[in-house]
This record gives structure tokens, sequence and C-alpha cells, in this order.
């Protein structure tokens, strides 16, 4: 449960649009390059090295296409998660491999019946802080706002003086960040391998539009309530119903109320 | 009997009261304009007559039917015909095609749709463009577009949302004159929205004053434009003294 | 369509049914199956995705149910073609509720919750293993009296034929104009009086229907199927994409668009063995930035030779709606 809330925090900040398929994919990468380093310092190297990869990205690719239909967007970042899922399987093969470190195994109890498992902790622990200091950056810097007015309505954004490229190039690169740090913070208890990521891609989706787009809080409490309803699922029905669990869900709120729970954005 | 009655209608956004308790009929055979400074509502109220809205309260009479809470797809059915202050070509097809789009509602042979929707253009002087895509025709054209599409759905009543908007003169000029002429078309109940106020005064029969959301006059047009309400909501209270 | 058109197809169609009188070859035969089952189900999408505008990542939830509409059926003792039809009618009504919630909204979200169907669809399969045999699979009747690839090669052409012909018939109908008013813009469909849910659920259903034909011979060929095999997003992708390559809301676009795909996919596979997907993702992206209307599209503009290049439509970004005062949600009103 930690990790959709931690998938769901880090997910939020592209609220300009949401067709980013290949955030998980960003964090398998990022999972490889902390190998060599313990993850709960590597994410930090981690997240920076995503957060050039997400800006260049955008520049290179999203950009040229922004006027299209969000469809185009969907595929685009489909086809370039292809591309990096295989490059990666070229280059690392398709083993799994996993790290240990010394935390893995304690765990601390908490009562008589639960017991929380430590690399959990420490990563939903540092997960909630940076989440903290996301909500910081939206809600109360410049740059927020810029990219709130851009999700509003872009088109009177450069008349406000919003460098609306820029700004947008910022956010999907501080969410390809969040990815990667996501990535390198789930790296002790997952097990790695090419495709690693896309269990993590459509319920981030479907966290997101929980959530509410905009809506950073909305997303995080998504994720948390998702990932309880996750794990009571998988308790008595198994993973996979869990992940069906999802997606109904994620269907019955569109059809409800599409903005999701906290929304404040139109699609 | 009135074609349209629009009785105590009201619209909010939020908090915003769009169309404050607004009341007024249109009587076949009359050219009504609907003015007013920016921000007044007016869009919002075609919206409400078209269903694209629902009224918060009040009731809207076609013909002595309710209309007040269907589909924009039902009251086009029903008669209504619109165009759209911000034109909406269907970029990817031809003119004609666009105007056919319009006559498939009244018929399903894509045959007689083309014969209706050559004859609307035609009558708009638009027979040139016909195979042309509807991309890259230009503003005044694109208005007459819009018109023409509305016009093909045989409707009762048309409601034509600044139809001579942002035309050089000389094109709103001949676009009035024809509207004059819509009633050869066997359409004689306009409603329209206008700015252009040298077109209001040629072609109304009738003109309503509205003034953020509520209706502050109307009558005839050389009337109305002299009224001091009128003046100071367009002017600010300033020049009221210019009412005669 | 003009005439001209027509005949070109025909003697396409005419060469493509003599063709396993030359190609005795399985192997060759197996691609060209694929070949037109894909160009089938591309032109079935086509129907929602080219000319409605509505582009639907989750038809793999159709495929799917035709395959294992095949499969159970015959299970229980009913006749395998029986069953495909039946497939087909559990296909539709599948399409009648995913239409009803997907097409209310916009952008993003529908095609998001078309995937999550599909995905509800495919994770429900595997986890009722007591009813569809789960992840280990299920066996698949065999139509035709002999397992010839022939057989199944000569079907797909059909198809294909079949779906062409429903789409040529559409796109110069009432029903075709109506459905390419609402890709361009629904508000003004709306307002001359076209219905656009009950339009766009219609070319849901045609579109259904046909794809899950086409969800039943690829089951009856393999002879046994797996939910990862027929329902997974590859399959929604791979139609989606075949009919975007060659050209969305177009004609022949699908067609060529399987054609150039399956032949590529193949040869990329033969060529590159672990790269082949990364090459697929390439092309993909190179589409989607160089070739937004497919390859017809682009011909088009270029050639004039086909009436128009519709699938620009998904190139010219929306104009600001002057509707936009009040509050509107995901939900198209």
């Amino acid at each position: 449960m930690g990790m959709a809330l931690i998938f769901g925090v880090m997910r939020i900040v592209n609220f300009t649009h949401g067709a980013f398929l290949m955030l998980g994919m960003y964090a398998t990468y990022v999972l490889f390059q902390t190998t060599g380093l313990n993850p709960y310092i590597g994410f930090i190297p981690a997240g920076l090295i995503l957060f050039v990869i997400g800006y260049i990205t955008y520049m290179a690719l999203l950009r040229p296409i922004r006027g299209q239909v969000d469809f185009m967007v969907i595929l685009l970042t489909m086809g370039l998660a292809l591309i990096i899922i295989d490059s990666v399987q070229l280059i690392f093969g398709a083993d799994y491999h996993q790290i240990n470190i010394p935390l893995l195994s304690k765990n601390i109890r908490i009562g008589s019946q639960i017991s929380l498992n430590a690399p959990w902790l420490v990563s939903f622990a540092i997960a909630l802080i940076l989440a903290i200091a996301l909500y910081f950056l939206v809600t109360h810097t410049m740059f927020g706002r810029a990219a709130r007015a851009i999700a509003q309505n872009p088109y009177p954004a450069p008349l406000m003086g919003i460098n609306v490229n820029r700004v947008q190039a910022l956010s999907f690169g501080i969410g390809s960040a969040a990815a990667g740090i996501a990535g390198g913070l789930l790296l002790p208890v997952f097990y790695l391998f090419p495709e690693v990521g896309n269990q993590f891609e459509l319920k981030s989706f479907v966290m997101v539009v929980l959530g509410g787009m905009g809506s950073i809080q909305g997303a995080a409490i998504a994720g948390l309530v998702l990932g309880v309803i996750e794990s009571l699922t998988s308790l008595y029905w198994g993973n996979e119903w869990a992940l069906a669990v999802d997606f109904v869900i994620f269907i019955l709120v569109l059809s409800l109320k599409p903005n999701g729970i906290f929304g404040s954005q139109r699609a | 009997m009135p074609l349209l009655e629009v009785k105590h209608v009201s619209k909010r956004f939020g908090g915003l009261k769009a169309i404050n308790d607004v009341c007024f009929t249109v009587t076949p055979g009359q050219i009504t304009f609907i003015v007013g400074p920016n921000g007044a509502g007016k869009t919002t109220l075609f919206n409400l007559i078209t269903s694209v809205y629902h009224a918060d309260s009040g009731e809207i009479r076609l013909g002595g039917e309710d209309i007040t809470y269907l589909t924009p797809d039902r009251a086009a059915k029903l008669g209504i015909g619109r165009t759209f202050q911000i034109v909406k070509p269907l970029r990817n097809l031809t003119v004609l095609e666009n105007v056919m789009l319009g006559a498939f509602l009244r018929t399903s042979s894509p045959g007689k749709a083309e014969q209706e929707a050559t004859k609307v253009l035609r009558f708009l002087q638009m027979e040139k463009f016909l195979q042309l895509p509807a991309r890259g025709i230009g503003l005044p054209m694109l208005k007459r577009l819009e018109i023409a599409r509305a016009l093909a759905t045989q409707p009762k009543l048309i409601l034509l949302d600044e139809v001579v908007a942002g035309l050089p003169t000389s094109e709103a000029v001949k676009l009035a004159m024809l509207l004059k002429r819509l009633p050869e078309w066997g359409i004689s109940t306009i409603g329209g929205i206008e700015h252009v106020m040298h077109v209001v005064m040629k072609i109304a029969d009738r003109v309503i004053v509205l003034d953020h959301g509520t209706l502050i006059a109307e009558g005839v047009p050389r009337d109305v434009v002299h009224r001091a309400e009128v003046i100071e909501a367009y002017l600010g209270s300033k020049y009221k003294e210019l009412a005669l | 369509m003009k005439n001209r058109q027509f005949i070109v197809a025909g003697v396409c169609f005419a060469l493509a049914l003599l063709v396993p009188v030359i190609i005795q070859d399985d192997y060759t035969l197996q691609i060209l199956f694929r070949v037109f089952l894909f160009a089938a189900l591309g032109l079935a999408w086509n129907l929602v995705g080219g000319y409605a505008g509505q582009l639907s990542l989750g038809h793999a939830a159709y495929f799917g149910v035709g395959a294992y509409g095949l499969a159970l059926f015959s299970k229980i003792g009913i006749n395998p073609w029986i069953s495909v039809i039946l497939g087909v009618v559990l296909s539709v009504i599948s399409a009648t509720l995913i239409g009803a919630v997907s097409f209310r909204l916009r952008g993003p979200y529908f095609a998001l919750c078309t995937i999550a169907f599909a995905e509800v669809l495919r994770l429900v399969t595997k986890n009722l293993p007591n009813v569809t045999g789960g992840d280990v699979g299920t066996q698949v009747p065999l139509l035709f009296a002999q397992a010839s690839i022939r057989s199944f090669y000569i079907s797909s052409v059909v198809l294909t034929v079949l779906a062409f012909a429903v789409t040529a018939w559409i796109e110069r109908s009432k029903f075709g104009y109506y459905l390419m008013a609402i890709r361009e813009d629904q508000d003004t469909a709306l307002s001359v009086g076209i219905n656009t849910a009950r339009y766009k659920l219609w070319s849901l259903l045609i579109s259904a229907a046909i794809t899950a034909i086409g969800g039943a011979l690829y089951a009856s060929l393999f002879l046994f199927i797996v939910p990862d095999q027929v329902l997974p997003m590859e399959i929604s992708t791979e139609i989606a994409i075949v009919a975007m390559l060659g050209g969305a809301g177009t004609l022949f676009g699908p067609i060529i668009g399987s054609v150039v795909l399956e032949i590529a996919a193949e040869i990329f596979k033969n060529i590159f063995k672990e790269a082949h997907l990364l090459i697929y993702g390439a092309l993909i992206v190179v589409v989607v930035l160089f070739l937004p209307e497919g390859i017809i599209g682009s011909m088009a503009n270029k050639l004039r030779l086909f009436k128009k290049a519709p699938a620009a439509a998904f190139a010219v970004p929306p104009p600001v709606s002057a509707e936009d005062e009040g509050q509107r949600a995901a939900l198209s009103e």
C-alpha cells in the first residue's frame, strides 16, 4: 500500500495533461542506475537524471505535437515506452535483479497484529516529504501558479508573460523526476526487470483521475485510498482481482464524477 | 400565437447570475435582435433556448411546446436553427458537405441533401465555394456557411449569433441584405445577437436590450436606442443625458 | 467513393482470393492471414476511431469476447459457427455498455476509459479459471473441416471485404456524414440535430461486431487461447495503429496500414530478433510525429487522389470554445 501512495504522490505533477504512460518506464530506467548505490541516497541522482530526460523528451518530442488530439500523445508515449523498454532489455538483459541492503529484512511491529516492513516505511516517509515539498512548489511558487494557469486555459497564458513551453517542459521534467525517484525508492522491495514499470502505468492514471486532475492532495489521497483497497482486495481475492477492482473504480468514477473526487480542472 | 416565449428564465453559473428573470416573446414573421454590452448574457440566452444549457428556473416555449429541458439536437429537430459566434465549420469537409449536414436533418438521402444544400448555398451566393474545403475560405464566407448550414435544417426560427461581427462594412451590408431576404426562404422569424448597430437598425423589427443578464428595454429599434437605460448600459451613467 | 476505386478494390480482392493457388507455403499464408485479419480489424476500428473520431484503445475487448465466445459456447456443446454468432452478440452487448459509459467522456478520458474496460475484461478472464480456464487457457474448436491455413486465409480476406463494403457504404450515407460531423465538432453536430450519442454508439456496435468475428477467427487458428493473447493492450494498440498508420477516416487506410505494419513487423522480427519491439515503438513515434494523417492522408494531401484527407482532423488544434462560460466537466453535454 505504501507503493500505491508513493507512486500516486509522485505522479501528480503533470497536471497540464495526463497522457504519459511511460513514467513507469522512467522508474525502471532509474532502477538500473541505482543498482550500485544505496537507493536511499541513489534516488536523488536518479531523480535528477530523469528530470533531464523528461525535459528533453518534452522539448524534442512532445512539444511539436502539442496541438494534436490527446490520443496522439498517448500513442507517442506508448511508442516511446516500447523503445525504452526494449533498449533496456537489450542492454541489461531480461533477467530479474534484486538488491540486498541491510534494511531489507527489518520489520517493525505495531501492536500485535501489524507488522510493517522497514524498507516500505522508509520509502513511504521519503515519498511523503517529497510530496509535501511538491505541494508547496505547486501552490506557493510562481512556477506552480503558472503551471496551474496553463492547465486551466492554455490560450491566454502567453499573454500573461508565461513561457508556456518552458513551464510545461519543466512540469514534465519534474513529473519524470518524480517517477524516477519513485523507481529508486521502490528498488529495495521490488524485483527489477525491464517491464517492471508496466504495472504502475495504468494504476497511476487511475489515481490521477480519481483524485482529480490538478489536485495534488487529491492524487495523494486517491493513491492512499486505492492502495488500501488494493491491499484488502489482494488479501482476500488475490493480486489480479485487486488490479481489476482498480479499473472498475476508475470506470465508476469517470462515469459518475468525471472531475475526480477533488478535481477542479476540466478535462 | 407567439412562436417563441421566454418566461422568467434565470440561469446562474456558480456565483454569477448570467440571466436574470428574462421575459420576452417572438412573433412569427418578426426579425428580433438582442443587443447589449459584452457579457450581458446574450449568447447564454441562445444557449438556453437551444438547450445547450438548462435554465435554473422559468420556461421556454416554442409554438406552445415546452422546450426548456431538451438537448440541442432535439431543439434543432423541433425547428430551431442556430449559428455560433465563433464560427465552427467542419474543417475537413467541403462547403457543400458542411451544409449537407444540416439538410440531412430532413432527409436520409445523400442525393436530396446535396440538392437542398446546393439550393441554400446558391441563395447565399456561394456557388463558387461549393467544392472547396471549409478550411480555407475566409471569414465572410465562413459566416455565410454557418447560416447556410442552419438554413438547410429548414428551421421555423433561426438564431444568428453575431453573424456580422468581424466583417468589413461592405461585407456586413451585403450579408444584412441577404438576411432581409430570409423570409423568401420560408423563414420569417429570426433572432439575432449583434453589436454592429447599423445592421440592427437596418433589418430589425424589434430590439431587446440585455445588460448583466437583465432585460432592460425592448421595442422598435429607433426608440430603444435613445432610451436612457440603454445608453447608460453601453456608455455609463455620465452619458444618460444624451437620451431624448 | 468513385467507381474507379471500387474497381481497383474489386480486382485486388479477387487477386487476394487467388493467392492460395499460387502460394502454398504455410508460413507466407499465415503472414498474409495476419495482414488481412488486421486490415479487417483496422477497418472496423476505423468506423469508430477514424470516421467518428472516437479513438478507442480498448478494442481488444471485442476481439477477446469474440474469441472466448467461440471457445466457451462450443465447450457447452453449441455448434462452432453459432458460437461465433453468439460471440458477436456478446461483443455488441459489451460495446453497448462500454459505449454508454465511455462516450460521455472527451479527450484522453475516453481513451483511458476504453483501456480500463478492456483491462477489466482481461483480468476477469484471467481470474475465473473455472469458467475460462484462466491463465492456462481454453481450447477453441476448428471452424473449418480441415486444419488448413488456406481456409483461414480466405476467411480473413472475406472478412476484410465485408468490413470494406460496410465502410464504403457508410462513407457515402447519411450515417457516414453524421459520424464525420461528430468527429469534427460535436457541438456543431448537435446544433444541426445530430443525436451524437446514438450515432457514436452505432458506429461502435458495428465495429465491435466485426472485431469479434476477427477474434473468433484468430482463436480458431491457434486452437487454444489464453487471456493475455487475445485481450491485452497490445492488440488494442495494434488495431489502432494499423488504421492510423494507413490513414484513419479513409477507406483504404487500414488496409494499407495493415500491409505495411504486419509485413514490417514480421521483417523486424526476423532481422532484429531482440530489438523488434524497439523498432515497432520507433515506428509508432515516427508515425505520430511525421505522419499524423497516415500514409493515405499524407498522400491525399499531396496528390489530391482521394476525395479528402479527413484524418487531418487529428492534426488540427481545436479552436477555443466560445461556450466556455459555464462549467464543463469531462462530460460532453
